[in-house]
C-alpha cells in the first residue's frame, strides 16, 4: 500500500521504520520521509504504529 | 458486470465521503484530468455496512511509474473534491487471477462485492488454493473473484469477490473458508477493513475525453 502520496513511501517501509523505533508520525517522517510533506498520511501512518504496538510479535 | 476486465494498473483506496451519491458526477467532471494520466475505467462501490465508505477503484493503462502517477496533482485534487482530508493508503497492482463461476445462461443480477486489502504468505500458493476450493466457493454464492497483487510488496494482495445476496455475503465474513485467509488480516494497519457492498457508478473513459 502507497501510504505517502507525496514522497512515494510504501506501508512496508514505514512498518520498517516503525521497528526499528520511529514509535510517533515525526520520527517517522524523519526516518522515511512518510507525512513530512503535506501530512495528509499521518492518521495511516498512526494506525500502522499502533497495528505495530499491538501486534509487535507478527514482526 | 461488477468490475471491469482489465490486464492494467489498477489503484484503489477505500474511504468515508460524506455522500457517496455524488461521487459519480464528480468522476464525470474529471474525466479528461483522469484520461490524461491514462485512466479507461473507473469503478465506485458503496458500502452497504458502513454508510458513507466508498471504495474507488481506477484501470489505468501503465504509462508512468505508479509513484509519479500517484504524485499526480490529479489524486490531490480528487481527495479535495470529495472532502476527504486523511488520505487514505492506497493499492496499485495489477490482476493476477479472475475466477468466474457465474452460470452463463442466467448470471442474475449485479450481486454484492466483499473486498479485502491484506497480505497474505505466499500469492501463487494462494490461488492454487483458491482453485482447489472452487465447488465451496460456488456452494457459498461466490459467483466472481479477482486476485489482484501489489507492485510494491509481493504478498500484498487487492481481492474482490462478487456474491449473489447479501444474506450469501453476510455468511462468507462469518464463515470464511479457510482457503480465504485474505479476511484475517483485514482492518490492520494501512489495511482497512473489509469491504461489503454494492456498485454505483462505471466509468469508461476514453482517450478522447
Amino acid at each position: 500500500m502507497y501510504v505517502c502520496l507525496c514522497k512515494g513511501v510504501t506501508s512496508q517501509t514505514v512498518s520498517d521504520v516503525v521497528a526499528q523505533g520511529a514509535s510517533t508520525t515525526k520520527k517517522v517522517a524523519k526516518a522515511c520521509g512518510a507525512g513530512s510533506e503535506c501530512g495528509r498520511c499521518r492518521r495511516t501512518v498512526q494506525a500502522i504504529i499502533k497495528a505495530a504496538l499491538v501486534a509487535p510479535e507478527t514482526r | 458486470m461488477t468490475y471491469p476486465d482489465t490486464q492494467s494498473l489498477v489503484i484503489a483506496s477505500d474511504y468515508r465521503v460524506a455522500d457517496p451519491m455524488r461521487v459519480p458526477p464528480l468522476l464525470e467532471k474529471r474525466k479528461s484530468a483522469l484520461a490524461e494520466i491514462g485512466a479507461h475505467h473507473v469503478v465506485v462501490h458503496g458500502s452497504t455496512l458502513d454508510p458513507g465508505r466508498v471504495l474507488v477503484s481506477i484501470a489505468v493503462h501503465n504509462r508512468e511509474p505508479i509513484v509519479d502517477l500517484l504524485r499526480s496533482r490529479v489524486f490531490f485534487e480528487w481527495f479535495d473534491a470529495v472532502g476527504v482530508e486523511d488520505i487514505p493508503a492506497v493499492f496499485a497492482g495489477e490482476l493476477v487471477d479472475r475466477i468466474d463461476l457465474t452460470d452463463t445462461a442466467d448470471p442474475g443480477p449485479p450481486g454484492v462485492i466483499v473486498e479485502a486489502m491484506t497480505s497474505v504468505q505466499d500469492v501463487s500458493r494462494l490461488i492454487e488454493h483458491v482453485h482447489v476450493a472452487l465447488d465451496r466457493f460456488r456452494a457459498a454464492g461466490i459467483r466472481k473473484t479477482w486476485i489482484f497483487q501489489a507492485f510494491d510488496d509481493p504478498r500484498e494482495v487487492m481481492i474482490l469477490q462478487e456474491i449473489g445476496d447479501e444474506k450469501s455475503a453476510r455468511r462468507w465474513i462469518e464463515h470464511p473458508d479457510a482457503t480465504a485467509e485474505w479476511m484475517d488480516n483485514a482492518g490492520m494497519g494501512a489495511y482497512p477493513p473489509l469491504f461489503v457492498g454494492r456498485l454505483l457508478h462505471m466509468m469508461r473513459i476514453d482517450e478522447t475525453d
